[in-house]
């Protein structure tokens, strides 16, 4: 009893001499005191933004005294690593970077924390660190679920990640062969097809636009980011496919075109070879996400350095550029949650998102976009933030089934780029093999 | 009694080590990759929590036009390329099998391919395969000729591929044959020298012959590794472009990882293992009926 007495005693004492030393330092170092010593074990892809995290993670634990021991892998492998990971009853991972597309996953097996009892408990939550600054975009894309469709936000919704190295699409172009042609830069699809084709025709040698296009999710990422500007949808509100409306044979031929006028071999591209192809002057356009920006102007790998522009998505019927890349979150059996509840804010933190765009990352803020230094330094900072006003959280659903379909629209794509198959009867099958894999998964439940 | 008993029980005990480890090692695995094809298991899941749904993963599979694709190419793969790394391998052997200054490290030269590591096989190809920079393309360009496009169009990715498995893989064949040419008895040969039989006649009537069994289970090596390859091609070409050159390895790898449906991966990989079950017995039945035809011989020439 006595014992337990003096326990209680010393703790309180403990907790008040926290307090104070907190209130008279001024500043928040205190916060972290309880976690000091704290090894983090965080898993990231191996990603240009996370390259540019790697730089500034030390002064994480300079500040907080908590180390982070990170596991770096290629982003399809960490989901398979994450996958097996996440099922143990204790977990390796602390906080754990994912794919957008694993949300669903996550959130449906429950493996991912309910990020509102971190943000409630006021020994963890930063008053200053201004949600509504982060791109709504992104969060509604990447760390939102449970509201519309399930995978978006609204009024059921709630919040179990983090964007962090989100990406849209922008088109990069080269500034110097628009000049020398006197090509306009494109503003809406025609356009944008038109340039396509004429760039190797005025230019021979150069494909017009490097595209991703190699069968499976890469075909299938081409293809979307099409499809949702020029006014298509994979599925209707009741879950009906409606791939192969014209909308989506629409979609499917303007990959066709710009494969089809793009440089050599382009349909074995993956995004690295689509870069690569763009950054060693192989193609006048490449419109993809914006990590790959920071690399163009890096002359050990680019011969384009200085003359690239980049303008927002072409418009089809509609604006409506990607949204993807990662968000960070605290797996449900991660054991040191609320230090990673910590570092997570810390990362997404004004300061630290500004402080990574500098090293080369994809900003999670407004605000870093409109920042003058990050201008200075990236000029193409500026249209990224425009363009993000348009980012569509919803250009591809992020539901448990999307793996097979996604597969089975990136090789039917495939085929179509390659053997000649017709869009149309093309994108019939996916709908139809697509509604027997939605059936199978039971959202025809209701109807 | 109880001696005599315990005297019959005794090898038993002695068989039971081997027997636990056969039993843990080998069955337990098959057990679990049969009874999680028959769930609906998804890798979120832990296996009891996965629902259980009978031969649902079957039936779904051979109405699957996709698997039935990935079916066909990995037939026609493994067809082709034993076949044409078989007579390769064996020619090889029969043009090298003599005392040559240096064979020993033509010999290890020419197996260096199969020591490499199957994903810098893949990188290295597809270097080679690349439609600008790659070595075939700018050779044929610079010889006049129209770049091929190796990797982007279907027929010649399979053509790529079997390119690719025939340079890794020749080299095991070539060895084995070798060692069994180097086995066979000198006697035998020089016999049929005497007897006037020509360079063709000898490897026809005898070299071949008396290298079969070897040639068999060879064959039978080289088949079941066919059906099972994977990363040469998972790099080369990921199964693309379409269907192309997606093997059954690749889209049981892409089932369990990219589908997230490990009982349905489980059915493809029993289905396969099925196939190599029949091949194998296949070629054991065919042996064993070799064999018995060669006894048979013996007694009537014993007899005669």
């Amino acid at each position: 009893m006595k014992v337990t007495k003096k326990n209680v005693w010393s703790a309180a004492i403990a907790v008040s001499l926290t307090y104070t030393a907190a209130y008279a330092d001024g500043h928040t170092a205190d916060v972290y005191a309880p976690y000091e010593g704290t090894t983090l074990v965080v898993n990231f892809p191996a990603h240009p933004h996370y390259n540019a995290v790697l730089d500034v993670l030390p002064e994480f634990t300079e500040q907080t005294g908590i180390e982070v021991e990170v596991d770096q892998l290629q982003y399809l492998r960490m989901r398979e690593r994450q996958t097996l990971e996440l099922t143990k009853d204790e977990g390796d991972y602390d906080l754990i970077a994912y794919v957008v597309f694993s949300k669903a996953d996550y959130v449906y097996a429950d493996q991912l924390e309910n990020l509102a009892k971190y943000f409630m408990n006021p020994r963890l939550a930063d008053p200053n660190y201004d949600a509504a600054d982060l791109i709504d975009g992104y969060v509604a894309n990447i760390g939102v679920a449970g509201g519309d469709k399930g995978y978006l936000p609204g009024q059921t919704g709630s919040l179990f990640g983090i964007p962090f190295g989100a990406e849209t699409s922008v088109l990069a172009y080269r500034k110097d062969i628009f000049e020398k042609h006197g090509i306009e830069v494109p503003t809406n699809y025609d356009e944008l097809l038109e340039v396509a084709c004429q760039i190797p025709e005025v230019e021979p040698g150069m494909g017009g636009m490097a595209s991703r296009a190699a069968s499976g999710h890469q075909a299938s990422h081409a293809f979307l980011l099409h499809l949702a500007p020029l006014g298509g949808r994979v599925f209707d509100a009741e879950w009906n496919p409606i791939i192969n409306s014209p909308e989506g044979v629409a979609a499917a031929n303007a990959l066709k075109t710009i494969v089809d006028c793009g440089p050599e071999g382009g349909t074995t591209f993956g995004p690295a070879e689509a870069a690569a192809a763009f950054q060693q002057g192989q193609a006048a356009m490449f419109m993809d996400s914006i990590a790959f920006a920071s690399g163009f102007e890096d002359p050990s790998r680019s011969t384009v350095v200085g003359n690239v522009g980049y303008a927002m998505h072409p418009e089809g019927v509609r604006r409506g550029s990607q949204t993807g890349g990662f968000g960070i979150g605290i797996p449900s059996n991660a054991q040191n949650k609320e230090a990673a509840f910590l570092l997570m804010q810390w990362l997404t933190s004004k300061e630290q998102d500004l402080a990574i765009a500098m090293a080369g990352g994809n900003p999670s803020r407004f605000s870093t976009y409109q920042n003058a230094e990050l201008n200075e330094k990236f000029p193409y900072s500026a249209t990224f933030g425009e363009a993000l006003q348009y980012a569509d959280p919803d250009w591809r659903p992020i539901i448990p089934t999307w793996g097979t379909i996604n597969a089975d629209i990136g090789t039917t794509m495939s085929q179509v780029l390659t053997e000649g198959l017709d869009p149309q009867e093309a994108l019939d099958g996916v709908a139809e093999r697509a509604r027997a894999t939605m059936d199978e998964a039971g959202y025809y439940t209701w109807q | 009694m109880s001696t005599a008993r315990a005297n019959r029980l005794t090898p038993y005990l002695f068989l039971a080590p081997a027997g636990i480890v056969l039993a843990v090692a080998l069955f337990y695995p098959i057990c679990y990759m049969v009874y999680a094809s028959f769930l609906d298991w998804n890798p979120s899941q832990r296996i009891g929590e996965a629902d259980f749904i009978g031969l649902r993963n079957y039936t779904k599979l051979f109405s699957d036009a996709a698997f039935r694709e990935s079916m066909w190419v990995t037939i026609k793969f493994s067809a082709v390329v034993v076949t044409i790394e078989m007579i390769l391998g064996v020619g090889l052997a029969l043009l090298l099998d003599r005392n040559i200054r240096g064979m020993s490290v033509l010999r290890t030269l020419f197996i260096l391919p199969m020591m490499i590591a199957p994903i810098v096989v893949g990188l290295m190809w597809r270097y080679m395969y690349h439609p600008t920079v790659g070595i075939f393309n700018r050779t044929l360009t610079d010889w006049g000729f129209e770049p091929i496009p190796w990797l982007a169009d279907g027929d010649w990715a399979f053509a790529s591929i079997v390119i690719a498995d025939i340079w890794q893989w020749t080299p095991f064949i070539f060895i084995l044959s070798l060692a069994a040419l180097q086995s066979l008895p000198a006697s035998a040969i020089e016999a049929s020298k005497i007897d006037g039989a020509s360079g063709w006649q000898q490897i026809i009537y005898i070299k071949l012959p008396l290298m079969l069994p070897v040639l068999i289970v060879t064959l039978l090596l080289r088949l079941i590794d066919s059906f099972k390859v994977l990363e040469v091609i998972l790099v080369m070409t990921n199964g693309g472009p379409g269907l192309s050159t997606e093997i059954l390895s690749i889209r049981i790898n892409r089932t369990a990882s990219e589908f997230r449906e490990l009982g349905e991966a489980a059915a493809m990989s029993n289905l396969l293992l099925i196939i190599l079950l029949i091949l194998t017995f296949a070629m054991f039945i065919y042996n064993k009926a070799q064999e018995v035809r060669a006894q048979r011989m013996r007694a009537v020439e014993e007899e005669a």
